[in-house]
């Protein structure tokens, strides 16, 4: 008890158990790492050298650079008009919309890029059409090509650019384009002059988002680009793999990072310039945007909120596009964009019914064959055993660890707050390959390379960041004078955090366990790098069948990677549904 | 044009001197509501409202929550369009016209500044909508901070301003480009209550100074009663009786409104009989301003004019002093009449328990319909 009682004076210490593992798994090592690129005792540039004078990787690296330029453009260009018209939508309609968002968002990007290779493969979906009805004699080069490669990270990113954006232009007060009109300003005009700019917050975290995860993510590439479309990351990864010269790798690690934080920076400069214009928007990082669970909540209660006379304020926001003809425009293209999102996800479900010997579309027949093959085999119900095991201990850990760390930092002063979240949240900004590889690093050092504790570890430390941005997130909006109340109603501070504070942000932590466990059951990239050969976990072995050959079996277990997340969704807002509207709606009538 | 379709009108002539009565009928009215209905879904939040305001009027839509009073102000803005009927500005309709076409300057109750922009830059936009010259916009800009005491202000964002400067620059803004129309919503609610008495004296100068015709929406009837030139009382979308600030609190027409404006007794069954001048008019109860009551010691002399004042005898259940005033809660017959007097030196107080006399003048009874 007085042990609890220091604690309550100095919160940061809650912090330590987060920043303790973080250290261990990934800070020590990717420091060792930066020393190991500069080939440490004796410093010298070596390696950046030998990198800087292949011609071959310097053109590997501009191409990582454009096709992450290229596809953040293109997701920013697709995204913003798709979130402006999600916003404008009516509210139940913008409600399935963002599900219909948060579904592709939340599945596997390994099940999307494998339901790319089944639609433009070369015995593809649209290759068997156009061959079975004579339009074409061989089948068209539609996949290993660059605009493959834009095709599926486009179709993974786009979710990412989108919810951030619905979020801030959510935020924005409706009011605001009422009085722009009223001052004479034309529709366009008020929306050029007061809603673009009030909307950059989300143009910027959305894109530096898609940016970075483009940097390091290379399973899209790798699968569905040619040889000539390899970013950096797939030959960093094949490195790891096949022989391993640390120095070399460190080096390539460290100058794709260097590209990361140049954009970072450039785009943090432009923040503080406008630091005075956006100003409480400015503090929140980019990264408060990676989970929608932020944003969940304020949909919900926009939801439940009661009927009141604001509806004018909805009206107007609609008809800033008045006139049929922008309705019907923006109706198509909701409706190819999500046709785009959610199409190959449902082609997979089809797909897997399939009574046929290969993937073939449309399917020969209606069976459960692909389901048994993958409940009898043993090397897939093990791989999917595992990672369950893994998940299920990286949720359990990282809540713990996450929530702690994310309940001392809405204690602490707010510079030490901002500075230590960032540091908690480095292993989610930096590109992923980055983390794998300084991962690795770690675990070899531990001596856990290629065991489940190593592998629980490596997923733990991405996972933390979750959980703390989903936390503080629901303790930002807790109101610190119930635990006051309490207090002064003789609880202990244990007490009044277990009877008051706890009850109130589960929801948070409940959806940073479900985010945790989402994180560590679809991760591939680092699991690749630090599984070795004994850990099996689903993605890896449906990744290694992707690559090799084409089991029909992987269209069933896609089916079964997109049902968890959508399965989570509902767990998610079974718990958020409880107790959100009913507290939500108690304040309200106060306020009235 | 000039009938009126208003629900219990006394008219707001009623006082006015027979030069000023040719004077307003002279001026065309500015602002025409003809038979507007707007529903929401199944709901009119405003129901056949017909209303005439007059150009340079101050004119205030008073209404609790959910009366329609909102509405009425979206649909002159031209934010949502009427259901049914036609809005005429200067004779013309408005119907289909958008409301960056029409010329008017609005004051949300949120204010709406543009967080991003500059008080100087907000200021401007009205100004750069219109395709002023940038020289000429930033004198304008000068001009009118002047006007509202914010002249060194222009650079400040409006997240660096206080709830009054805000209001401030939300009024600015929306004089700034000379509209013939000023919309007012709920223009004070967000600040405390002595900011807001100085607000109200800016704003009457501000109108004065301006001349410009001003509609304000507002459940606060004091703001009301200080601000208007006339007063539009409504209930559940619909106008309950229209007058000037005095006509009303003095003669409302029904209960609701004589409720809404201030304290009001309504005797109805009070145990004694209602003494008037006149007969009370069917389906009307009678009602008491409770600063028209007297309260003396049971055993005090007559007053000079007792002749024309009705007593009834009482005992005082509570008193509540609230600074210049002093509110007693009077137990006359079966009812509890308020009564409220100022405070003066050599008053006699009562206690709760203490028998007094109550009297008022018989011309001082109203009649409300019920």
């Amino acid at each position: 008890m007085k042990m609890f009682q220091a604690l309550g004076r100095m919160p940061i210490v809650l912090t330590a158990p987060a920043l303790a593992v973080l250290l261990v798994v990934f800070g020590i090592p990717i420091i060792l790492l930066f020393l190991t690129s500069l080939s440490a005792p004796a410093f010298s540039l070596a390696n950046y050298e030998a990198f800087f004078g292949q011609p071959a990787k310097i053109r590997v690296l501009l191409q990582t650079v454009e096709i992450s330029v290229v596809a953040t453009a293109i997701c920013l260009f697709i995204g913003y008009p798709t979130a402006y018209l999600i916003v404008a939508a009516s509210k139940y309609l913008r409600m399935a919309l963002i599900v219909l968002v948060i579904v592709p968002y939340l599945s596997s990007g390994l099940v999307q890029t494998y339901a790319w290779t089944v639609i433009i493969g070369d015995r593809g979906m649209i290759n068997n059409l156009l061959l079975d009805h004579g339009i074409i004699s061989s089948p068209l080069p539609l996949i290993y090509n660059r605009m493959a490669v834009y095709i599926g990270m486009v179709h993974i990113m786009l979710p990412m650019i989108i919810l951030p954006l619905v979020s801030v232009m959510m935020g924005i007060d409706k009011s605001l384009m009422a009085a722009a009109r009223s001052m004479g300003a034309r529709p366009f005009a008020a929306f050029w002059r007061v809603f673009f700019p009030l909307s950059m917050p989300g143009v910027r975290s959305g894109s530096l988002l898609v940016f970075v995860i483009c940097l390091g993510f290379y399973i899209t590439p790798a699968a569905l680009g040619g040889l000539g479309d390899a970013m950096l990351s797939t030959i960093m990864a094949s490195q790891v793999q096949t022989y391993f010269d640390t120095g070399r790798v460190a080096a390539e690690a460290f100058v794709l990072l260097a590209v990361a934080i140049i954009v970072l920076s450039m785009l943090g400069l432009d923040l503080s310039v406008t630091q005075g214009r956006t100003a409480q928007r400015a503090g929140k990082s980019w990264v408060s945007w990676l989970p929608s669970s932020g944003g969940q909540k304020r949909y919900r209660s926009e939801l439940i909120a009661p009927l009141r006379a604001k509806r004018w304020t909805a009206q107007l926001y609609r008809a800033a596009g008045d006139g049929c003809w922008s309705n019907v425009v923006g109706a198509m293209l909701l409706m190819v964009v999500m046709f785009y999102l959610l199409f190959p996800g449902l082609l997979v479900v089809v797909m897997s019914f399939s009574a046929g010997k290969f993937l073939t579309f449309p399917p020969l027949g209606l069976s459960l064959q692909w389901y048994r093959s993958f409940f009898g085999n043993p090397s897939w119900y093990a791989a999917a055993w595992t990672s369950i095991q893994i998940g299920a201990m990286v949720a359990i850990l990282s809540t713990m660890v996450g929530t702690l760390a994310a309940y001392g930092l809405s204690r602490t002063f707010p510079r030490l707050r901002r500075i230590l979240t960032m540091v908690i949240l480095t292993p989610i900004c930096f590109p992923v390959i980055v983390v794998g590889i300084a991962t690795y690093l770690g675990l070899v050092k531990l001596g856990l390379l290629g065991s489940m504790t190593g592998v629980i570890l490596a997923h733990t430390i991405g996972a933390i960041g979750y959980v703390v941005v989903i936390v503080s997130g629901t303790l930002a909006n807790f109101d610190r004078r119930l635990e006051q109340a309490a207090k002064s109603l003789r609880a202990s501070p244990w007490k009044a955090f277990m009877r008051v504070t706890l009850p109130l942000i589960r929801p948070g932590i409940v959806g940073g366990a479900v985010f945790a466990f989402l994180h560590s059951f679809d991760e591939l990239v680092i699991t690749s790098l630090v599984a070795g050969f004994s850990v099996r976990t689903l993605p890896l072995k449906m990744w290694e069948d992707i690559r090799h050959h084409t089991d029909p079996t992987i269209a069933a277990v896609s089916v079964l990677l997109m049902v968890l997340p959508v399965f989570c969704l509902i767990v998610l807002h079974v718990v958020g549904w409880r107790s959100g509207p009913s507290s939500q709606r108690a304040l309200s009538d106060h306020r009235t | 044009m000039m009938t009126l379709h208003l629900k219990n009108t006394s008219l707001p002539i009623a006082e006015d001197t027979e030069d000023e009565v040719l004077e307003k009928h002279l001026v065309p009215a500015q602002i025409e509501f003809r038979r507007v209905t707007k529903m929401y879904g199944a709901v009119a939040a405003v129901q056949d409202l017909s209303l005439l305001v007059h150009r340079g009027e101050f004119l205030t839509i008073l209404g609790p929550s959910g009366s329609g009073k909102t509405t009425a102000l979206m649909l002159l803005a031209g934010f949502v369009a009427p259901t049914e009927g036609d809005i005429l500005i200067g004779g013309n309709s408005v119907g289909s016209v958008p409301s960056y076409r029409r010329d008017q300057g609005i004051v949300f109750q949120s204010y709406a500044l543009f967080p991003h922009l500059t008080v100087g830059r907000n200021l401007e936009f009205p100004l750069e909508m219109r395709g002023v010259k940038a020289a000429e916009r930033a004198s304008r800009v000068d001009r009118i901070l002047e006007r509202v005491h914010l002249k060194d202000f222009g650079g400040r964002m409006p997240s660096e301003l206080s709830g009054g400067q805000q209001q401030r620059v939300a009024l600015a803004r929306a004089l700034i480009a000379d509209p013939p129309l000023l919309l007012l919503d709920e223009p004070l609610g967000a600040l405390d209550r002595s900011l807001r008495e100085q607000m109200q004296v800016e704003m009457k100068s501000l109108h004065k100074e301006f001349g410009i015709t001003t509609i304000c929406v507002t459940h606060d009837q004091e703001e009301a009663l200080t601000l208007s030139d006339r007063i539009v009382v409504m209930r559940e979308g619909q106008i309950e009786q229209t007058d000037t600030p005095e006509a009303l609190y003095d003669r409302p027409a029904t209960r609701f409104v004589a409720n809404f404006m201030g304290e009001a007794n309504i005797l109805e069954n009070p145990g004694f009989e209602v003494e008037s001048d006149a007969a009370p008019p069917f389906g009307t109860v009678a009602m008491l301003r409770p600063e028209r009551v007297c309260v003396a010691a049971r055993a005090a002399t007559k007053r000079a004019d007792a002749d024309q004042r009705q007593l009834v005898t009482g005992i005082v259940e509570d008193m509540i002093y609230a600074g210049p005033l002093r509110k007693y809660h009077v137990r006359a017959g079966n009812s509890v009449l308020i009564v409220r007097e100022h405070v003066a030196a050599g008053q006699q107080i009562f206690r709760s328990g203490d028998e007094v006399r109550l009297d008022w003048l018989r011309s001082d009874v109203r009649f409300v319909t019920a």
